[in-house]
């Protein structure tokens, strides 16, 4: 594997116009008042200076919502999109990524999802190591979790002082790197600090769960009425789903306007009352408290029956935004109280 | 002045009662300046209530919150009172419940908070970052003072409360049972200063800043669902037949999304700024809820959320209402 | 805008009054424009305020609400309700930045045949002015 490369942090703009030519640029950005992954143009103004954007990355390989094909009504033939472009995410969070591989479990879980693989084969994932972790963070709570995590990464960069270090992780990273003009080989001394600073980073976690036992003992505590009690409060909404990395549910509809129709899927949220409304008007979870644990059921217990991973990958999202304050690890904790 | 002591002994009477589920307070939360809602039923359970500047939610919406499941056969269903803490703003949501008959004036037991002014949690983490341990506030004559793991730091109330607490003209509840200590002076006044501002740029220049505003919104619908008067069983943004607002997230369903939210609250809205608070992107909802608040005084004199014998706004006329921009 | 712009205009005509001074308008061979799409309601109290939405997004560049005159609606007080909610929902399009001029409302008796002319003058005039609706459109540059 070749060794680490660094950047002059004044050459970030011209490194980004690099990776842009050929490729569609996935970069943090100011969108109003939020940060989040959107491609990067002539006139954007990318951030790297953050803790984590508030909506996640996922949008840059499964979008919010996505066109599968258009239509015409009255006729017999349907219109797929364009092929994707090439296209890089950069500034990516370790955790994020780690979240990415996850899903990619999901969607080639019977066959691929021709959709979302088109565009996550094509993307190359440039993270961002996480040197000042937030104060609900706790991905070290995972087996190959952590603010420099390089699992689902194809180039790991590391700020430093006036420089960024980029270590390639994955061959693919290495050959993107290997395409760009603007780096130089990194000094031993250099990759020493950033090896020091990945090690202070994971110190700074402050919360943490031991996962030990929960996907075995869930199903156990179905009829509890723990449930109850930690879903009292939920309104409902989308926040924690939306801003998850790792949940990837989505709904299919068609929208006509006119003659002209298209059959798109959007995000969708098990949060929602009608996620699991029938078309009968039974709903197999008519309250917050099914919804609420089925949320947890399916990170904690599903997924890893079926992927053998826990599908959350600890970036405090859910937490940092859920605005009655539910609070994933503290519902973990009294699941393991329970236990 | 705020009795935690008395608040608790209260609460504990009241879940003591025979004809009480449970009363729905607040309570510290996991972490750093939250605090989450809390339903006691029993009266040990009372003990873990609080109030404190720290206090933001709107619990009213609880009220309407809960699914209505059908109730078993041979069971009866369940008629008992749901006691509810209110600051001033939160009462007016229960009057306007009771004003659409959301909500029977037996059906709640309304505890009184008289209220100074309630944080934005958003500024007070800028100000103190990076807070895990749960910190604790309360209310100094004109400041809020925090109680942070290294001391304790007083702060100006201009510098963390809301807008919609600044400009508060109800701090003391407008219908309770029981009242918990005695009533604040109130402070504020309202002139509509921003709405007004934005009123005076053109056309083009208001689009341009809801625009920007409308596409980051992620149509996770925490907005609707927080606002205690969005309780409609059956949302009209949720129906697919007729599909009213596509589920497609692009800035014209955005649009016709946040109309229609603003629009079915014109002459409901109580201004408790809970849309507001819970947006995930900060899209500032209150502007466009105070903008109609603005109308519906001025043109038809009307507040909702004041007087539980009102009718409500859209349910009623006056024959002489303004009507100069009708051809 | 080009010189051949034509605007297209969404009507919700009550069927008691403003249909009627429409249709008058119609049988008595007044000459109006033709760029305005009617929509037969029962009473401008049906007229759900989302409609003006909807037909924004869905191509209108400009909307109508018309109805019986004040204390002639046909069902005694459809046109009073109409008028609350009408009010709200032009300020707040307005608000947002829609240009006032196509957002319409207006009274036209079933022997107005002449004022609904009229009418459909002022705001074909008004939304050539203006030009096509664009801002909230829901169209396929989004697909
Ligand atoms: S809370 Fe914010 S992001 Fe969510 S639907 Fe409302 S405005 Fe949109
Ligand atoms: S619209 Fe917002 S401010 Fe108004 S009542 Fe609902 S949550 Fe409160
Ligand atoms: S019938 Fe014409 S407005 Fe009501």
């Amino acid at each position: 594997m070749m060794e680490g490369m660094k950047l002059q942090k004044e050459k970030l703009n011209d490194f980004l116009d690099g990776l842009r030519k050929e490729k569609y640029l996935f970069a943090p950005q100011k969108e109003g008042e939020s940060l989040q992954f959107s491609p990067v143009s002539e006139e954007s103004q990318v951030e790297l200076d953050f803790q984590n954007t508030i909506i996640p990355p996922k949008n840059a390989v499964f979008p919010q919502t996505e066109t599968l094909f258009t239509y015409q009504i009255g006729k017999l033939d349907i219109e797929l999109p364009e092929e994707d472009r090439e296209r890089v995410v950069l500034g990516i969070r370790p955790c994020d990524a780690r979240a990415m591989e996850i899903i990619d479990r999901l969607f080639s879980w019977d066959e691929d999802d021709p959709y979302y693989f088109d565009k996550r084969n094509k993307a190359a994932l440039i993270g961002l190591a996480c040197l000042e972790p937030c104060i609900n963070c706790f991905c070290t709570s995972f087996e190959d979790g952590g603010p420099a995590s390089t699992a689902g990464l194809d180039v790991l960069m590391t700020a430093a002082e006036d420089i960024f270090i980029l270590q390639p992780v994955t061959e693919k990273g290495e050959q993107l790197l290997s395409e760009q003009d603007l780096l130089e080989t990194a000094s031993d001394d250099e990759m020493k600090t950033v090896e020091k600073s990945h090690a202070e980073a994971a110190e700074k976690l402050q919360r943490k769960i031991d996962t030990e036992g929960i996907p075995q003992g869930l199903p156990g505590l179905w009829e509890s009425p723990l449930w109850e009690k930690v879903s009292g409060s939920c309104l409902g909404c989308g926040i924690c789903t939306y801003l998850c990395p790792t949940c990837h549910c989505f709904d299919i509809q068609d929208e006509v306007e006119g003659f002209d129709g298209r059959r798109c899927r959007m995000w969708d949220s098990c949060m929602f009352g009608e996620y699991t409304l029938h078309a009968s008007g039974h709903n197999p979870r008519p309250t917050r408290r099914e919804r609420t644990r089925n949320r947890i059921n399916h990170k904690y217990a599903y997924f890893v029956d079926k992927f053998d991973v826990i599908a959350c990958v600890g970036c405090g999202r859910c937490i940092n935004y859920c605005p009655v304050n539910i609070d994933i690890l503290n519902i973990l904790a009294q699941v393991k109280e329970e236990l | 002045m705020v009795d935690l002591e008395k608040l608790r002994q209260t609460a504990k009477d009241i879940v003591s009662r025979d004809d009480v589920k449970h009363i729905i307070g607040w309570k510290q939360g996991t972490y750093g300046f939250r605090v989450e809602p809390h339903f006691a039923a029993e009266p040990d359970e009372a003990d873990a209530l609080t109030f404190s500047p720290l206090c933001t939610n709107n619990l009213a919406t609880y009220l309407t919150l809960a699914e209505k499941l059908p109730v078993p056969r041979g069971e009866e269903p369940d008629t008992r009172k749901v006691a509810l803490m209110v600051k001033g703003c939160d009462s007016r949501a229960v009057v306007q419940l009771l004003v659409e008959q959301g909500l029977t004036r037996e059906g709640v037991y309304v505890v009184g908070c008289p209220c100074s002014g309630v944080v934005d949690v958003k500024k007070v983490e800028k100000m103190f970052p990076d807070i895990l341990e749960p910190a604790q506030a309360y209310w100094k004559n004109d400041q809020i003072v925090f109680q942070l793991p290294d001391g304790e730091k007083e702060v100006s109330r201009e510098e963390v409360l809301p807008q919609k607490c600044l400009l508060c003209r109800y701090p003391n509840p407008v219908i309770y049972d029981e009242l918990l200590w005695d009533e604040v002076k109130a402070w504020g006044s309202e002139d509509y200063e921003d709405v007004k501002e934005l009123e005076a740029k053109s056309p083009e220049e208001r689009w341009d800043f809801w625009k920007d505003k409308f596409s980051s919104c992620l149509r996770c619908y925490s907005c609707r669902n927080v606002c205690p008067m969005c309780y409609c069983e059956d949302c009209v943004l949720d129906r697919l037949n007729p599909t009213w607002t596509f589920r497609s997230v692009n800035l014209s369903e955005n649009t016709s999304y946040h109309l229609a939210r603003a629009f079915h609250l014109a002459g409901r809205c109580i201004e408790c700024g809970e849309c507001e608070r819970v947006c995930p992107v900060d899209i500032p909802l209150m502007k466009l809820n105070r903008k109609l608040y603005k109308e519906v005084v001025e043109r038809f004199d009307y507040e909702p959320g004041i007087d539980p014998e009102a009718t409500p706004l859209q349910a009623s006329y006056r024959p002489d209402d303004e009507e100069d921009f009708i051809l | 805008m080009s010189k051949d712009y034509e605007p297209n205009i969404v009507a919700f005509l009550c069927n008691w009054c403003s249909y009627a001074g429409a249709d008058l308008a119609g049988t008595s061979r007044v000459q109006y424009p033709p760029n305005i799409n009617i929509i037969r309601v029962m009473c401008t109290g049906r007229v759900n305020p989302l409609f003006l939405v909807n037909a924004f997004q869905q191509g209108a560049d400009s909307v109508l609400v018309s109805g019986c005159h004040p204390g002639d609606c046909h069902y005694m007080e459809g046109n009073f309700y109409a008028r609350r909610r009408f009010t709200l929902m032009k300020e707040l399009l307005e608000f947002i930045g829609v240009d006032p001029r196509r957002v319409n409302m207006s009274w036209v008796s079933a022997s107005e045949g002449g004022k609904f002319k009229d009418v459909v003058e002022k705001l074909v005039k008004d939304a050539k002015d203006t030009g096509p609706f664009e801002q909230f459109r829901r169209n396929k540059i989004n697909w």
